[in-house]
């Protein structure tokens, strides 16, 4: 899958999930401070991102990741490992 | 963005008032679920009546319970005093930078995952207090429960503390955080109110020391309370505390040590070392600062409601009115135990309660009004006892019987309490019966206590803080003839390390102490030409850099009578040091005058990782080694200090010569505590000084050095 579709996905997500508009999100946003993500949305969201991209991620290492960009990295490495 | 300032800011506004007297508050990630610690710290201050602006920071939220949110605090349109923090720790400091950017001054980190955590929390906490001290933010915290101020003028209850607590004229400092929702729910159910309510965490900017001037400058503040885990600057904590509990304006400070002090784990290789626990050090410094210590919380509030509530009493002198004898002589027990006086009343008070009680009353000093008494003959007893010039206090007891007028008595009370310009505590013993009347007492600040012993204890309490404000603070003694210059040849220019018995004694001689006449003799033909020039009998005392424990290698010889036993012992220790101690360099001999007998004292002094130089005293022998029967104070200390050390041992009587023997030169003790504390207090490099022992002769005799031992490093 191409980063910038993962990147659209990601953002789509992060929106539905946090309630955000698509311009707030930034490759740099930290998901709880320029998000707002409380500690029950994290672990929804990435519960999203695995359901998204069908994939099933280590969730002590996906809780860790602080950023979008960080977060685009870390789904790319599972998406194209399959 | 152009800042507005506040046309009632009165010039030199405290930093802190930014914390207790914000005019606004951004509270900084605020979440939208009740129930969770960022949304309850907004919502406890909405709920407590803030009278100034309140800005939730809620990135992606339009609003918190209907207040219009922002994404970040920069984004907030009007001027900030103050910001929470509920942020989790991972991005506390950029939220910190943020408020450094707004030019926000006072800061509160509720988030916790800080220093407690470990390293990583270390480094984050590092990296806030970077922020603040290039922003100058004044910060509580982190890892706390937050900040109240009852002022009517303020109301902010910026804790997530359920409720805000009633207003009162006592401030609750604390280290811990969830202690204080327990106190707090603890003081409410007593009708305890409070000015200031601070948890102060992690204290990684404001500090205790802090909060204390702070509070001594606080108008609707009486007594300070605080809750201490760990204790940082000892020297500073008695600074404050003293400008606080005396001279101007002073407050009592009620304590509680919890936990140990982050001390070194040096090993202690001396008596002073092995015995300089922690916690004796910490009561030293409270004690030295004029905190009153206190074991529970029971206790700390105990005492607390007295001092808020009641006026100082001119005396120690206590009256009781129960209504039962078997708790009137307890309590006159618990009293006169805890050190408060019984006297017997004047003739005219006895007259007055002759003439109000039956025949069978009791009209001395504990007034026993009798099991059927009611209330007008309770405020009929208690009226009179005020009135004696004798008196200076009051406790009342009561046991519920089935003839009492609990409430009514209560009620008597009150109005008896405000007329009057004597403390009144009141023990309604029992649970339930005596509930109703116990909330009346409470309701109008008459100190209750469950049980008369606890009151006795408060009263004691009042009593130490009323001797402390009457003690004169006295300057460390600065006629002390010391030669600092000959003292710091030897001190400074040694390795670390023990000094050399000669050394030691040369640095002693320097600050004052008296030490015997002493030469280091390298021959056995010099010990005895230095034996004859001093006068039989002598000592010997082998001087090795290698051997501090001469006792262990055979290397001492006493009561040498004349020039063949010292040229005897001579070979005697130089053969015993070669066989246990082969390879040690041996320099030669101390030799000196024998002291005569007298009372052996110890005196020490260890430099403390928190509180620098401590001093040491006890009593020889069994008393130090066994019972533990020691003091310490911290170095330089004064005259009065000096003299409380002394008198503070259990063995004390001793030295004033108990059964039969002559008193020892106390004064002689005091000055060379005084001296050893100057010497630590000038030379940071002393780790470890003991004189042990120092040889004390009967009053004006003085006294001699027999042994020390000072280490370096």
């Amino acid at each position: 899958m191409e980063k910038n579709e993962i990147e659209q996905r990601v953002v789509k997500v992060v929106c539905e999930v946090l309630g955000v508009t698509p311009e707030m999100v930034k490759p740099d946003s930290n998901f709880v401070f320029d998000l707002g993500a409380e500690s029950t949305q994290s672990v929804q969201l990435v519960a999203a991102f695995e359901e998204e991209f069908d994939i099933e991620m280590d969730s002590e290492e996906a809780l860790a990741v602080e950023t979008v960009g960080a977060a685009v990295d870390f789904i790319e490495k599972y998406v194209n490992k399959n | 963005m152009t800042q507005t300032k506040c046309p009632e800011e009165p010039a030199g506004r405290d930093r802190l008032d930014a914390i207790f007297n914000p005019r606004s508050v951004a509270v900084l990630g605020v979440t939208a679920t009740p129930g969770t610690v960022p949304y309850d710290i907004f919502y406890n201050i909405l709920a407590s009546g803030y009278r100034g602006v309140l800005y939730p920071v809620a990135p992606g939220k339009r609003s918190i319970s209907a207040v219009r949110a922002y994404r970040y605090v920069i984004d907030v349109p009007d001027e900030v005093d103050l910001a929470v923090i509920v942020f989790p720790a991972s991005v506390v400091d950029k939220a910190l930078e943020q408020c450094g950017q707004k030019g926000i001054k006072a800061a509160i980190i509720i988030s916790a995952g800080f220093r407690e955590v470990g390293a990583e929390g270390a480094k984050r906490e590092r990296r806030i207090r970077e922020i603040c001290d290039h922003y100058g933010i004044a910060l509580i915290g982190p890892n706390c429960l937050g900040v109240i101020n009852t002022d009517p003028k303020t109301l902010l209850n910026a804790s997530f503390a359920r409720k805000m607590p009633p207003r009162g004229r006592i401030a609750f400092l604390s280290q811990s955080g969830a202690l204080c929702t327990a106190v707090l729910d603890y003081a409410r159910a007593k009708s305890i109110g409070f000015s200031k309510f601070v948890s102060f965490g992690n204290k990684a900017g404001v500090t205790e020391i802090d909060l204390l001037d702070y509070l001594h400058r606080d108008e609707r503040t009486d007594v300070i309370l605080l809750y201490l885990e760990e204790l940082r600057d000892g020297r500073a904590l008695i600074d404050a505390a003293r400008r606080v509990t005396r001279g101007d304006n002073p407050k009592p400070i009620l304590a509680i040590k919890a936990g140990r002090t982050p001390q070194g784990a040096d090993a202690a290789s001396s008596h002073t070392g092995s015995l300089a626990a922690e916690d004796a050090i910490c009561e030293a410094v409270f004690r030295e600062a004029g905190i009153i210590r206190v074991q529970s919380i029971e206790d700390l509030f105990n005492s607390a409601i007295l001092l808020a509530y009641q006026p100082m009493p001119a005396g120690n002198r206590l009256a009781i009115v129960t209504n039962a004898g078997g708790p009137g002589v307890m309590a006159t027990d618990a009293a006169v135990s805890a050190g408060l006086e019984m006297p017997p009343l004047t003739r005219r008070t006895t007259d007055r309660l002759r003439r109000a009680l039956p025949a069978s009353a009791n009209i001395k000093n504990p007034v026993d009004v009798i099991g059927d008494a009611r209330a007008d003959r309770y405020v009929a007893a208690l009226e009179a006892v005020l009135a004696d010039p004798n008196v200076e206090q009051v406790l009342v007891i009561l046991t519920p019987q089935s003839m009492t007028d609990i409430d009514d008595i209560a009620r008597g009370i009150v109005r008896v309490h405000a007329g009057t310009d004597k403390p009144i505590a009141c023990s309604f013993m029992g649970a339930s019966d005596v509930a109703s009347g116990v909330a009346i007492l409470q309701a109008a600040h008459v100190p209750h206590y469950a049980m008369p012993e606890w009151a006795c204890q408060a009263m004691a309490d009042v009593q130490r803080v009323r001797r402390w404000r009457q003690q004169r603070p006295e300057e460390v003694n600065g006629d002390l003839a010391v030669d600092r210059e000959a003292a710091a040849a030897i001190l400074e220019a040694l390795p670390a390390g023990y000094l050399r018995e000669d050394q030691a004694l040369e640095v002693l001689k320097a600050y004052g102490f008296p030490v015997p006449e002493y030469r280091l003799c390298r021959s056995a033909e010099e010990a005895v030409a230095f034996a004859e020039q001093i006068g039989f009998p002598v000592v010997l005392r082998v001087v090795s850099p290698q051997i501090v424990h001469k006792f262990d290698v055979k290397g001492v010889a006493l009561d040498l009578g004349d020039a063949g036993a010292v040229q005897e012992a001579y070979q005697g220790i130089m053969d015993n040091v070669a066989r246990v101690r082969p390879g040690a360099e041996v320099l030669g001999v101390i030799c000196r005058t024998l002291i005569p007998p007298g009372h052996e004292v110890i005196l020490g002094a260890k430099r403390d990782a928190v509180f620098g130089p401590t001093l040491m005293f006890g009593l020889g022998g069994l008393f130090v080694a066994v019972f533990r029967d020691v003091t310490f104070a911290l170095a330089p200390i004064d005259t009065g200090t000096a003299a409380r050390m002394v008198r503070e041992v259990k063995a004390y009587s001793l030295l004033e010569g108990a059964r039969g023997t002559e008193p020892a030169d106390v004064r002689e003790i005091e000055r060379c505590l005084l001296r050893l504390g100057r010497l630590v207090a000038d030379f940071p490099r002393i780790a470890e000084l003991d004189v042990n022992p120092l040889i004390v002769g009967p009053a004006g005799k003085g006294a001699q050095v027999a042994d020390v031992r000072i280490r370096v490093d």
